[in-house]
């Protein structure tokens, strides 16, 4: 399984991520579960997501949070 | 002239006939004027703080862009002839002096908030500690300007997201001026952001009858929370703190319960007039509530309750402090002595905590309000911890998720820790909060006050209490409705026009009659404003 989706999966089993397009807007994730994600995912993609980096429409589904991952991953 | 006032209800017909009668590019001018005509009339020549604070967010949102955009173009032009590592030296440096410049306008902006609302908090504070050695601080009386609380963090705001290159700074200071003085938000929220805000009351609106309608109804809601339901609360409210050496057991918890009510329907009906007042200008405020005595943990809560404070909260504090560096490293620590999970969570646990405990501080200068603030962190941080045990406790006892009385019993949880929290909120004093807290628990079981007449002995009679039972259901219905999705304005407005004028008239009705005022009452101001 994708990698995303499967730190995305542990931290909150109980979501729909694949059809979910409001995760941020809908209110589905919360403060906390955005800052267990960003820390999750700059151990595992070797990448530095900043404060300024945390808009809804970086999070709003898995596709924009992928995109966020590849960007960063870039500009490194 | 406070919102609850004759003046007031002039002044605002007063506003919405020239603003909609001067050209479309001057009606910015017109609330401009509106906004410092009323912050004159209520605060005099403290008007020139707010002056004085929006010239100096101006200036250094100007000169933050001119840096960033400085470095920008430098990179730009010169981008192909530099290296990858001189292309981050550039941009490390360009960010540095922008930080330096946003750093200097947040210490300015947030030191005349600190001085003025919070000066003789320190004083005390430090005189207590250090005054047997000599050192003592004077304490002034200083006069608070009218929503520095408020209109500090717009700015703080403001400043922050052109440092992270949101968007751009005003070019007029006039529009700028506006923005940090919209009167209908200035008083007490809610608490706006620029790119939400700003193009509304820059730009032409036409006049549109059904936002007329939506805006009158929305104002006279937020009249009734407050005239019908927050002024009547105040009476037993302030009867049973004031003097709440005399009352024990469940009438002390009764009187933090109606302060609940009180403050929840005095806020959201202060923040109901001035969204409606908005939207018939053309402008919509952001929502400030979300029926949040509908909430299933603390959490919860706190993201229905005061949203605007939350948001900013979460966006300049919560943010910045869990991903920073330090906080980060100390996960790291706490992950090698404690374990991984934990080390993981200690980062943003922190930052809730400091984020709670600015709630609490944002509140007032006294320790009670930095106590509220530690208690919901305490609930807010046990709940997240507690999580996977009440998960299972719940399974063990075959309680299904979405079940009615499992819904129900978090919201009455809920609703108790939040009421106890409210003894912390308006006691006079710490001390007292704790004593009346205390005093919950001695004679719990004596329910006798709702029959013996104690409770007319509290300020309301008997059709005061039964008015307010009535209002109170009405509200209640109103969020059920609200919580179902069902849109109440919408469902009003596909409604015969005898029916809606119905409406209109029944509310002006049951304001004039039932609503708080006239020489036996005293002017309640509204509660939030003092914050």
């Amino acid at each position: 399984m994708d990698k995303v989706l499967q730190i995305l999966q542990e931290i909150r089993p109980d979501v729909d991520f694949l059809n979910e397009k409001k995760l941020i807007d809908g209110g589905v994730l919360d403060s906390f579960d955005i800052i267990s994600i960003v820390g999750e995912f700059n151990d595992v993609f070797d990448i530095d997501i900043d404060v300024e980096d945390l808009e809804p429409y970086n999070f709003n589904s898995v596709e924009a949070m992928r995109e966020l991952i590849t960007k960063l991953q870039n500009e490194d | 002239m406070t919102f609850t006032s004759f003046p007031f209800l002039l002044f605002v017909a007063a506003v919405v006939l020239v603003y909609y009668l001067v050209p479309g590019r001057f009606q910015w001018c017109v609330l401009l004027l509106a906004s410092l005509v009323f912050y004159w009339v209520n605060s005099h020549w403290l008007l020139l703080v707010l002056l004085a604070a929006a010239a100096l967010t101006y200036g250094a949102g100007r000169a933050i862009y001119t840096v960033n955009d400085a470095g920008r173009r430098c990179l730009k032009e010169q981008g192909a002839a530099l290296s990858r590592e001189e292309k981050k030296l550039c941009k490390e440096r360009t960010k540095k002096k922008a930080k330096r410049i946003l750093l200097l306008g947040v210490l300015l902006d947030l030191g005349m908030l600190l001085f003025l609302k919070y000066h003789n908090f320190f004083a005390e504070t430090s005189n207590s500690l250090l005054g047997r050695f000599g050192l003592t601080i004077p304490l002034h009386h200083l006069l608070l300007p009218l929503g520095i609380s408020y209109y500090t963090l717009q700015a703080i705001a403001y400043m922050v997201d052109i440092y992270r290159g949101k968007y751009e700074p005003d070019r007029n200071f006039g529009k700028f001026l506006l923005f940090m003085s919209f009167f209908p938000q200035l008083i007490q929220g809610p608490i706006a952001r620029h790119d939400q805000l700003a193009r509304q009351l820059y730009a032409e609106h036409r006049f549109d009858y059904q936002r007329l309608c939506y805006g009158v109804q929305l104002m006279l809601w937020g009249w009734m929370k407050k005239l019908i339901i927050a002024d009547r609360l105040a009476m037993p409210v302030d009867q049973i703190f004031n003097n709440s050496a005399q009352y024990s057991g469940l009438l002390v918890f009764f009187g933090a319960v109606c302060y609940g009510l009180q403050v929840y329907t005095d806020f959201s009906g202060g923040i109901d007039v001035a969204r409606g007042f908005s939207q018939i200008l053309g402008v919509e405020l952001a929502e400030n509530f979300r029926q949040p005595y509908f909430s299933r943990s603390i959490e919860e809560f706190w993201r229905r309750w005061h949203i605007t404070l939350g948001a900013w909260l979460r966006d300049y504090v919560f943010y910045p402090l869990s991903l920073s560096k330090t906080f980060g490293n100390l996960g790291k620590k706490a992950r090698k002595t404690f374990g991984t999970s934990f080390g993981k969570k200690l980062p943003a646990f922190l930052a809730m905590f400091i984020v709670y405990f600015l709630v609490g501080f944002w509140h007032g200068p006294s320790w009670k309000y930095i106590a509220f603030g530690v208690w919901n962190a305490v609930f807010i941080m046990s709940g997240i911890l507690l999580k996977e045990f009440y998960e299972a406790a719940r399974q063990k006892c075959g309680i299904r998720e979405d079940a009615v009385t499992w819904r129900v019993f978090q919201m009455f949880r809920t609703f108790l820790i939040c009421s106890m929290g409210r003894f912390f909120s308006r006691a006079g004093r710490l001390t007292t909060a704790v004593s009346m807290f205390a005093s919950v628990f001695r004679n719990t079981r004596d329910l006798s006050f709702l029959l013996d007449g104690t409770l007319l002995t509290l300020g309301l009679d008997t059709a005061n209490w039964f008015l307010l039972f009535i209002a109170v259901l009405v509200l209640f219905a109103v969020g059920l409705l609200h919580e179902r999705g069902v849109r109440l304005r919408d469902a009003i407005a596909a409604q015969p026009l005898i029916f809606r004028w119905g409406i209109y008239c029944a509310a002006v009705l049951a304001l004039l009659v039932f609503g708080m005022y006239g020489p036996a009452y005293s002017k309640t101001a509204f509660i939030y404003e003092q914050f």
